[in-house]
């Protein structure tokens, strides 16, 4: 630079490849391609891969029953309902305790938390509920709704023995 | 403390020794360093649409089946909310709280004929027009005289009581007419494809049981048509202004007796003091009904899509409120169509366009592989609606080799917007891009595109990123690109019209519309869960004909939740 300056001596009044010329001259093309740098489209985390909806029955429904931080689930006429957002309720140590990962039906027509609410054998036919009144029945149906609105539907519940039970 | 201060010293005899080289040029570099910062500052935008909502453009359901995805919904009407259902109209007298109506054709009419709206709600008595554009000319109907000729029509066709009319027309306004009149006056529409040769056509009207015909005049050979379709009793012929003098009440021999044949502009004329101007007075109880289509298949003649009212105005609100507020279509906008009225996606479109107090403009030629030049002239539109196979074309031919190094240097500096988020505007920049792609063009006004693109089209003609980008620089419009298969009304899904982002490879499809919701089938469960699935595209939702389809390509849902076809 000092060489290239010495052998043209009035290029040293008017230089235009002087140091601070150059420090700006960088200075601008860094701002350039800050502008004008390719940018990559925002991307968002995925969010939780969704539930596969399985077919349950009373054997393998059992299982979920919240304890050892197991989801809670419980069954409605056959439709089961992942109760796991109302583990106070549902789950171990809650009031409903006794339905979780059960069929919960007549329990919830009778409004009643008792153990003889359940049916006591896992491996027969579900409880079909053929013995409730109109006001039993209405119950249900308003329970059923509140669940509906409030937890997933993430399976069905048939019977042991059932064709759609899956073959274990 | 004794070694700091030789380094201080020397820093500031470097400072000094550099600034003693400050010279005119130095105060240039300074100012433009500064003009351009100031600049950048100034001319900074927020981008259209906020990135997170590009980066997750649809609701993915919490559960799913084995062997299927989870299923897509539009962010409009997510998991666990009903999709849209129809127009939710609103009739004067029913108190305001009230849930409106699904609607039918017929309030679509309605609507076009009442007006624009104020903002208070009165109306402003602003109709929209409708033009038929042939070659370089516009010709322009009213809509009461339109209403005249629906009345006319209906009446011509409910007194021969005829059930189901096929219309086989090119896009003109005798077409919206038929659909229309056949929604008033009860009758099933058959839109069957023009320029048919006369067998596929004979057998068309023998599936669909057709018993009345409107026809281009001169268009088909009448005698080879009714020696198989004994059932057609009435033929109308739309006669073009040319042929006008002419005598088109020919009739073939063998059905003399029983098929009676007239011209619409005679109906038009000899109806024109009894028909009146108001829109027919209708129970909006009663169902209208339906206006089928023909989906070209690739290896048979093609099938009969029956769309009931329900999946039309499902569809037709789904494309409205899918575009943001401020870019939906309004009174002072002129919407184009280059693609077949027969096709449901420009269908759905115009009757959207109608709804939303637009005026139209139907062209003679439309289809789906016409010359864009050609078929944008005569008038100057704010919205084309196109098919890929038309865009894709001419871009290909046109617009790619008229890109010089100035065009692409435009190009360049207003893809940066782009990639910024925002669109950029028509400034010194954006005239250089276009100064060589789109010089026959002469579309000052445009500002949005919609183009479709048939699930089962040919794959080259397929969109890509890349194609988008161009052209929406070189047109200046922004783009809406909507996926269509049988069966579904209107689209399955369709991008977002802020969507700039140019993403490599063939252009995904956006989110599914807010009448549909997809899922893919047949996907395999060894995948792991956090890849993208990949399976046959199922649509479902009101706009779909029996609710729910399964599409004979597959898809893949991509990490931004929009809708990419397989291969």
């Amino acid at each position: 630079m000092a060489a290239a300056e010495g052998s043209t001596p009035q290029a040293e009044v008017m230089s235009i490849a002087s140091p601070i010329n150059l420090i700006l001259l960088s200075l601008f093309v860094v701002l350039l391609y800050w502008n004008f740098r390719p940018k990559q489209p925002v991307t968002l985390p995925r969010g939780p891969p969704p539930v596969v909806f399985r077919t349950y029955t009373p054997k393998t429904l059992i299982e979920f029953n919240g304890e050892d931080g197991r989801p809670v689930f419980l069954a409605v006429r056959g439709r089961v309902f992942d109760v796991s957002p109302g583990r106070n309720f549902y789950g171990p140590g809650g009031p409903y305790e006794n339905f979780a990962g059960r069929d919960a039906s007549r329990g919830l027509a009778h409004q009643s938390f008792d153990e003889e609410m359940l049916t006591k054998d896992l491996s027969g036919p579900l409880d079909d509920l053929k013995d409730l009144d109109a006001d039993q029945l209405e119950n249900l149906q308003s329970w059923e709704e509140r669940f509906s609105e409030k937890y997933l539907v993430v399976g069905k519940l048939v019977a042991e023995g059932d064709p759609e039970a899956p073959k274990s | 403390m004794a070694n700091q201060a030789p380094i201080l010293e020397k820093l500031d005899a470097a400072l000094s020794e550099l600034l003693a080289d400050w010279n005119i040029y130095t105060t240039l570099f300074a100012g433009i360093i500064a003009a351009y910062a100031i600049y950048s500052v100034v001319s900074n935008k927020d981008p259209d649409v906020h990135p997170f909502l590009l980066a997750r453009q649809s609701t993915a359901s919490p559960i799913r089946q084995t062997g299927e995805s989870a299923t897509y919904r539009s962010l409009e009407t997510p998991y666990g909310f009903p999709l849209r259902q129809g127009l939710n109209v609103k009739d004067p007298g029913a108190p305001k709280w009230t849930a409106g109506r699904r609607g039918d054709l017929r309030d679509i009419w309605k609507t076009a004929v009442r007006g624009a709206l104020n903002e208070d709600g009165t109306t402003s008595g602003k109709q929209g027009k409708i033009y038929t554009v042939l070659g370089k000319n516009a010709v322009e109907h009213s809509l009461p005289q339109v209403t005249q000729e629906i009345n006319v029509i209906g009446r011509h066709l409910q007194k021969a009581e005829v059930k189901t009319v096929a219309v086989c027309l090119t896009d003109s306004i005798e077409l919206l007419a038929a659909i229309f009149a056949g929604s008033f006056y009860g009758f099933k529409i058959v839109l069957i494809p023009h320029n048919l040769p006369a067998e596929t056509l004979s057998s068309y009207l023998q599936n669909a049981k057709v018993d009345a015909l409107i026809a281009e005049a001169g268009s088909m050979d009448l005698a080879l048509v009714t020696k198989t379709n004994k059932q057609v009793s009435v033929v109308i012929w739309v006669a073009k202004y040319g042929n006008r003098h002419m005598d088109w009440h020919e009739v073939p021999k063998d059905v003399k007796g029983t098929l009676r044949v007239a011209v619409w502009h005679e109906l038009a004329e000899e109806g024109r003091d009894l028909a009146g101007f108001d829109v027919p007075d209708y129970d909006p109880t009663t169902p209208a009904p339906a206006v089928n289509t023909v989906w070209p298949s690739g290896s048979k003649a093609g099938d009969f899509i029956d769309f009931k009212q329900e999946n039309l105005v499902a569809a037709i609100s789904a494309l409205g409120s899918a575009l943001p507020r401020n870019q939906r279509f309004t009174s002072s906008d002129l919407v184009l169509s280059i693609d077949s009225l027969s096709r449901s996606y420009p269908l759905c479109q115009i009757f959207n366009a109608m709804y939303s107090n637009a005026s139209i403009a139907l062209n003679s030629v439309a289809g789906e592989n016409v010359d864009f030049a050609l078929a944008t002239q005569g008038v100057s539109p704010t919205v084309i609606i196109a098919s890929s196979r038309t865009m894709s074309e001419y871009h290909d031919s046109v617009m790619k080799p008229h890109t010089g190094l100035i065009s692409s240097l435009g190009r360049w500096v207003q893809a940066r917007t782009l990639d910024a988020g925002n669109m950029p505007s028509q400034n010194f920049f954006g005239r250089l891009a276009q100064v060589g792609p789109t010089a026959e063009l002469s579309l000052e006004k445009l500002r949005l595109l919609c183009i479709s693109h048939r699930v089962d089209a040919d794959a080259s003609v397929r969109l890509t990123s890349e194609q988008l980008t161009d052209l929406r620089i070189y047109m200046g419009a922004r783009i809406v690109y909507a996926l269509t298969g049988p069966g579904i009304a209107g689209a399955i899904a369709q991008t977002n019209v802020f969507d700039y982002r140019d993403l490599s490879g063939p252009s995904h499809f956006g989110s599914p519309l807010s009448s549909t919701e997809i899922t893919l089938t047949g996907v395999s469960e060894n995948q792991a869960s956090e890849e993208i699935p990949e399976g046959q595209i199922s649509v479902a939702g009101p706009a779909v004909v029996d609710g729910k389809t399964t599409l004979s390509v597959r898809g893949r849902i991509g990490t931004d939740n929009t809708l990419e076809l397989s291969a």
